[in-house]
């Protein structure tokens, strides 16, 4: 039947079918001798069938396989594919029916239908192991030329199948793989296919790498079949396949088909290894890089034709033909990583030197790698911003954090709460020291930062590279916040050049102070030298006195913290110590003592008495303003109890040096436009007399006559006495200077005059008394100017009538006691109009009245020697 | 003398400033339109507070007519010593000096 079809289109297909691949040529080349020895033959047996077949689409043959060189061979015209036979349909049908009654009946005549039978039903028969002797048979009617004929006339039928197959495309193939077997499943095909599978699996040596697969298959493919002319054809074929691989047209691969023939050719001949030897070489690049090319190559091929997955799978099918037989595993693997290099270049390639063919194939597989990874990546493209990164990342870290405690202190009651990786920060900002109890908390920032403790130790250990690098980078991070942290409350205020007020820094463990209340020290320090020039500045002076004023009650506070501390300290004073006491005992008291020790130096600086003293400052003295409040009256009381003598005369003599400063003294004479004194400071001169005075007249009465005398020496300096005898606190202090004096003096006269004392004991005493004696006289000259107005309100008659002014009397006659004669007349001089009006009043009031002015007035007279008596 | 300043100094905190007020005459607003005045003896943490010579004034509102708006009336009282719960306390006051 072939041989029929053969003949009609051979005219034709030489113009007009277009190139098929190479086989086609190497067969066209067997035909032409075939067709030479047969023609008579044929043309005889002809019935014209063939020509009604062909004729009607002759029209479209150029159309369906386009122009095609006269030399190429119209062989597989015939056998091409169903669209051509479908419509010879009927014709075949006949032609069947014709030739299976023929069959039987006349073989002579036979032979045409018989021919023309095979070639219809030829495709089906292949599978029939029988069809082919039967038509050795059929072709022994004939001779041997038409047989020889007739060999490669059935192979082509199923080569032709194949190759077209390959040339509409792998896809078809894929689509219709049912058709395909039923159809056209060529019969060597079929069966050789599995067979080069096998021998190459089974074969270690000789075939090249799995990667070759394909050239291998088609270089031991005829082994196994006829070597004569099959193995061109099936060579073909694999070529044909790997044509699909690539988009260059069949007119491309002609000029490359040219090359091949000749080793087709010589293939059958060669013996197998020798050609795949051959083959080898040019395969070799592929397989030394295989593994990168393969993959890359096919997907990138993929786009086009299939999809990115199918396509290694089907990609070996062409090569295999019908692979589904086969055992697909291994030809699978073999395609895709064959086909991808030998593909992309097949004219190229087999120009191409080794290294050259190597080296693009390498480059052609990196590009494509690239490409790849690009491709797949970039579809993603744009999805996310760069926040989003951000947060993942964020997230990561976190939980990369987190996660890593887990791995150790599983069992540990902190367990849950330590692997948070707020939390740590958290308690390193709060101070970690209660959170981890075992680890010192100032060693904790370390610990945690640099792994040296063991908190993280066993999950790092496990973990490196990349969750080193994020942890690290967290720890740095970290490790700046907590700087920060510390630095921070270290400056709590910020005081801009400038700027009216304090910028303040807030934290949890400090919070922003609202109230900024500067240690005393600092205050003083700055207020000293301020309130010197403070005095041209009222404002300044004024913001100073409430400061001063709060300052002097938080140090009045603190002393009545040390006071109460040592009151308490001496209750707990161990038993006095004797010559049995325990060294216990011993040590008790030598640590009470110390302590005692500090407490009287707290208390002491706490009265600020060794503050230096800057005389004519208009400030007080710190602890004159101490004093100045009745808590500090009050506290000084018991602060002598807890003082040593040195202290109490240190304290005295502050007091007495700045009595001017005092409240009691500042205030002590009554408004200009009142009598009275007002009830507060009333108040406090009582609480002065009753608190301070005792304890004056306490150092006082303890003290020596040098000591008094200097004393006294410090007041008519240091004080304005005018001002100051005209206050009731004054005129006390003074009063009981100069009679503790007086008495002093007195008794070292008594002394003298009883000779009781040693003579250098006098001879001691003897510059005191001179001194005393100018100290008087100098405040005897200070003082008297300022006779007349040592009653408060002079001659007021409500004055007069209160009767408080005993202490003014009392002065008075201390003074008087104290005084020469000269100093007597001038003294009464100066208050005799006090005396004769009081004494006046005195006698005008009834009864005891006028008896207690008079007592008072007494007072007075007595201590000049004198009497109201007198008087009258 | 700073050092020990420092050292002595306890931590700063509202009631430190009453501290201050200690034995001084002060003022003091209570709930109920009542303020006082007088010596602060002891106070705590509660704002309990021991007054001396306590003057206390009551303003009274009366609204004897609707359609005035009420004349304000005030109560003194004397008391030599006052102990004051510290939930009525609204606020204290150094007087300072007169």
């Amino acid at each position: 039947m072939s041989f029929f079809g053969f003949d009609t289109t051979l005219p034709r297909d030489r113009k007009v079918v277009p190139g098929f691949s190479s086989q086609h040529d190497a067969f066209a080349g067997l035909e032409g001798g075939a067709a030479d020895d047969n023609a008579l033959e044929f043309e005889d047996t002809y019935d014209g069938l063939g020509d009604q077949l062909s004729d009607a689409d002759d029209a479209l043959n150029d159309d369906t396989f386009g122009e095609q060189p006269a030399t190429q061979a119209g062989v597989g015209r015939d056998f091409d594919f169903a669209s051509r036979t479908a419509r010879v349909a009927d014709a075949m049908q006949e032609e069947q029916m014709i030739y299976h009654a023929r069959h039987g009946i006349n073989k002579p005549q036979a032979p045409p239908p018989v021919q023309y039978q095979p070639a219809k039903t030829g495709y089906e028969n292949y599978a029939d192991a029988s069809y082919i002797p039967r038509l050795e048979a059929d072709a022994a009617l004939w001779g041997i030329p038409p047989k020889a004929a007739e060999a490669p006339r059935e192979q082509p039928g199923p080569a032709a199948a194949r190759k077209m197959m390959s040339l509409e495309e792998v896809e078809a193939m894929m689509r219709q793989q049912s058709v395909h077997t039923t159809q056209q499943p060529a019969p060597q095909s079929i069966a050789p296919e599995p067979v080069p599978h096998h021998q190459q699996q089974f074969q270690p040596p000789g075939p090249p790498p799995p990667q070759f697969s394909g050239p291998p298959q088609v270089l031991q493919r005829p082994h196994p079949q006829q070597p004569g002319f099959l193995p061109p054809i099936q060579q073909a074929i694999p070529h044909d396949a790997r044509s699909f691989h690539e988009r260059p047209p069949m007119q491309a691969e002609l000029p490359g088909q040219g090359v091949q023939h000749p080793q087709i050719l010589q293939r059958p001949k060669q013996a197998p290894e020798p050609s795949n030897q051959r083959q080898q070489p040019r395969q070799r690049p592929p397989p030394q890089q295989a593994r990168a090319s393969p993959q890359p190559r096919q997907i990138l091929q993929n786009p086009n034709r299939l999809s990115g997955q199918g396509q290694p799978v089907q990609q070996p099918r062409p090569s295999d033909a019908a692979g589904q037989r086969v055992p697909t595993g291994p030809a699978h693997q073999r395609g895709p990583s064959y086909s991808g290099p030998i593909i992309t270049n097949p004219q190229q390639i087999l120009q191409l030197s080794d290294e050259e063919r190597k080296a693009y194939l390498i480059e052609e597989a990196k590009r494509a790698k690239r490409n790849h990874k690009i491709h797949m990546l970039s579809k993603d493209n744009g999805l996310m911003t760069p926040q989003d990164k951000n947060f993942i990342t964020r997230i990561q870290l976190q939980q990369l954090m987190a996660s890593i405690g887990n791995l150790d202190e599983a069992g540990s009651p902190e367990a849950i709460i330590s692997d948070d990786f707020y939390y740590q920060v958290y308690a390193q900002i709060r101070g970690a020291a209660r959170a981890h109890p075992g680890q010192p908390a100032s060693q904790f920032a370390q610990t945690y930062l640099f792994q040296t403790g063991g908190r993280y130790g066993f999950g790092r250990r496990g973990r490196q590279g990349n969750a080193d690098n994020h942890i690290q980078r967290m720890e740095q991070q970290v490790a700046r916040a907590v700087e920060a942290a510390k630095a921070k409350p270290k400056n709590k205020q910020l005081v801009i050049e400038g700027s009216l007020g304090k910028i303040s820094f807030s934290n949890a463990k400090t919070p922003k102070p609202l109230l900024n209340i500067k240690p005393a020290a600092l205050h003083h320090a700055e207020a000293r030298p301020g309130s010197a020039q403070g005095g041209k500045d009222p404002h300044g002076s004024v913001k100073d006195e409430a400061t001063e004023r709060r300052k002097v009650l938080k140090d009045l506070e603190t002393v009545y913290e040390t006071l109460m501390a040592m009151e308490d300290h001496d209750r707990r004073m161990p038993p006095p110590l004797t010559e049995e006491s325990s060294a216990d005992l011993i040590q008790a008291m030598m640590e009470w003592r110390h302590r005692l020790g500090q407490l009287n130096k707290k208390l002491w600086n706490g009265l600020r008495v060794m503050e230096p003293i800057v005389p004519g400052s208009p400030i007080p003295h710190p602890f004159i303003l101490l004093v100045n409040h009745g808590k500090g009256m009050k506290a000084l009381g018991r602060v002598f109890r807890h003082i040593d003598d040195n202290q109490r005369l240190t304290i005295t003599t502050l007091t007495l040096i700045n009595l001017d400063h005092l409240r009691v003294i500042q205030h002590g004479v009554p408004p200009p436009n009142s009598t009275t004194l007002p009830q507060p400071i009333k108040d406090e001169i009582d609480l002065f007399t009753a608190t301070i005075n005792p304890l004056l007249f306490a150092v006082f009465h303890d003290s020596p006559l040098n000591v008094v005398v200097g004393l006294l020496g410090l007041i008519v300096e240091r004080t304005t006495i005018p001002w100051l005898a005209r206050t009731k606190i004054g005129t006390s202090i003074l009063t009981l200077l100069v009679s503790r004096a007086e008495v002093l003096r007195e008794a070292l006269v008594a002394q003298q005059a009883a000779q009781m004392l040693p003579a250098e004991s006098l001879e001691q005493q003897l510059p005191d008394l001179a001194a005393y004696r100018d100290t008087y006289t100098k405040l005897f000259a200070a003082l008297e100017p300022a006779l007349p107005f040592l009653f408060g309100g002079f001659g007021h008659p409500a004055k007069t009538e209160t009767g408080d002014d005993v202490h003014v009397w009392q002065f008075l006659a201390c003074i008087g006691a104290a005084a020469d004669p000269g100093q007597q007349q001038r003294l009464v001089l100066g208050v005799k109009d006090r005396v004769m009006e009081t004494v006046g009043v005195a006698r005008s009031l009834p009864g005891e009245e006028g008896e207690k002015r008079l007592h008072k007035v007494n007072l007075f007279m007595r201590g000049l020697g004198l009497d109201v008596e007198l008087l009258s | 003398m700073s050092d020990t300043e420092d050292a002595s100094a306890p931590q700063s905190e509202p009631l430190d400033l009453v501290r201050l007020c200690l034995d001084e005459i002060v003022f003091v607003r209570l709930r109920g339109d009542r303020e006082l005045k007088g010596r602060l003896h002891a106070y705590d943490s509660h704002c309990n507070l021991v007054l001396g010579d306590v003057q206390e004034t009551i303003y009274i509102v009366e609204d004897e007519e609707e359609d005035e708006e009420g004349t304000v009336r005030t109560v003194n009282k004397q008391s030599e010593m006052l102990f004051v719960r510290g939930d009525s306390v609204v606020l204290i006051s150094p007087q300072g000096q007169p």
